[in-house]
């Protein structure tokens, strides 16, 4: 059986400023994701700021699941997870005066 | 349908539950993937900056097994996968998903689906007005005229319950996109311009709390050749399709034969609404 997999755009070009979280994607028939930060611009020093993956019973309650995208000087930042349950989403924390736009795509794979 | 197809039909589960014209188009079961259905996006040229604002952001859809925080996975009509549409917590926000073929004879296309609503369950409390509407779309072209029959489901609006089907036939205005003349855009999900299906009034079993889903038969028929909604019906309601039409473009570049099909919800308060569709069947004759 080929194994299914599809990528969705869970944030595209939106300015992204202080705290922010991505929309909640239900994914438990994936057993592995990768969410890609491609950032098209930013405003202000980024450089070293974490986002954080997390993990939800319901998809309104959230916690973090232990991995963490750090952003550098790269057009593109990547994060790798398994074994998380139902529903996913990158969660993060811009510095005062900082933001940026960025195309968050979340790569799923059965 | 003769009865030897009827029979064949009836043998298998999945296709039983559904009345095809001879030929299936596409029959998308969503335990088997998204199968074609993707996020509609804006047309824009050079940058993403360019795409009328209210198509920047139509969310993609997802596989919901249908999982709440009370009774755990709720699963679909038939298996455990539905196709989710969700839009983000803010009133007015509209999850737009389309699947994109052209036709190969122009006579009648049948669309049918079972699917169902539901807003996010973040409150405990009945949240039967939250979700605004859910809609269905056919997006056509032939030699002549670009087509577009809009049909929804206005379930409430700005708090009030509705609970009866609308069609749209007013065109929206097309912007230039770009610097370069070559592509347009008009967003014809826009709030106005919406009519009454004539005694269309229909309640739903919405059930009694927000976790609880009941699915809904969906049918909507359209003639490629006369360029007309032909039947329109959901679950044992049958709506009268007298002087309800589609909105009406001069033939575009670039869109010949086009069939797409695209499913929407749309919330009427800050909080997310979900449409689920447990299987589309689009089936022609010819």
């Amino acid at each position: 059986m080929l194994r299914e997999s599809y990528t969705a755009i869970v944030e595209r070009s939106e300015e992204l400023r202080g705290s922010f979280a991505t929309e909640p994607y239900e994914c438990g028939w994936a057993g592995e994701a990768i969410f890609f930060v491609r950032i098209l611009e930013r405003v202000g020093n980024i450089e070293g700021v974490t986002l954080d993956v997390q993990i939800s019973p319901d998809g309104i309650r959230w916690c973090d699941e232990g991995t963490a995208i750090t952003l550098g000087e790269e057009e593109v930042a990547f994060g790798k997870v398994a074994h998380f349950g139902n529903w996913l989403r990158l969660s993060g924390r811009l510095p005062d005066g900082a933001s940026m736009r960025a195309i968050i795509a979340l790569s799923l794979k059965a | 349908m003769q009865e030897h197809s009827r029979a064949i039909l009836n043998a298998d589960p999945s296709l039983s539950r559904f009345d095809p014209l001879p030929r299936i188009i596409y029959h998308d079961d969503f335990n088997r993937g998204l199968r074609g259905w993707v996020e509609l996006i804006g047309n824009y040229e050079d940058s993403l900056d360019s795409m009328l604002p209210q198509y920047a952001d139509m969310r993609p859809p997802m596989l919901s097994s249908g999982t709440h925080w009370d009774t755990g996975t709720h699963g679909a009509m038939q298996g455990t996968y539905s196709m989710k549409l969700a839009t983000r917590a803010k009133a007015g926000d509209i999850s737009v998903s389309i699947k994109r073929v052209t036709w190969r004879h122009k006579g009648p296309v049948r669309l049918e689906a079972y699917f169902t609503f539901k807003p996010e369950a973040s409150e405990l409390q009945l949240s039967v007005d939250d979700v605004r509407a859910v809609g269905v779309l056919f997006d056509l072209q032939d030699e002549a005229y670009r087509w577009m029959p809009h049909w929804r489901y206005l379930n409430a609006l700005e708090g009030e319950p509705v609970r009866s089907w609308q069609f749209k036939r007013e065109r929206e205005p097309f912007h230039d996109i770009g610097g370069r003349a070559e592509t347009v855009s008009h967003f014809h999900l826009a709030p106005t311009g919406w009519e009454n299906v004539p005694d269309s009034g229909q309640i739903l079993c919405y059930n009694e709390v927000a976790t609880k889903f009941n699915w809904y038969y969906l049918r909507m028929d359209v003639d490629l050749a006369s360029r007309q909604i032909t039947h329109l019906q959901c679950n044992d309601r049958v709506h009268d399709v007298t002087g309800v039409g589609p909105m009406m473009i001069p033939a575009m570049p670039n869109l010949d034969c086009m069939l797409n099909l695209a499913f929407w919800v749309e919330t009427d308060v800050d909080k997310r609404a979900f449409l689920y569709v447990d299987s589309v069947l689009l089936s022609g004759e010819w």
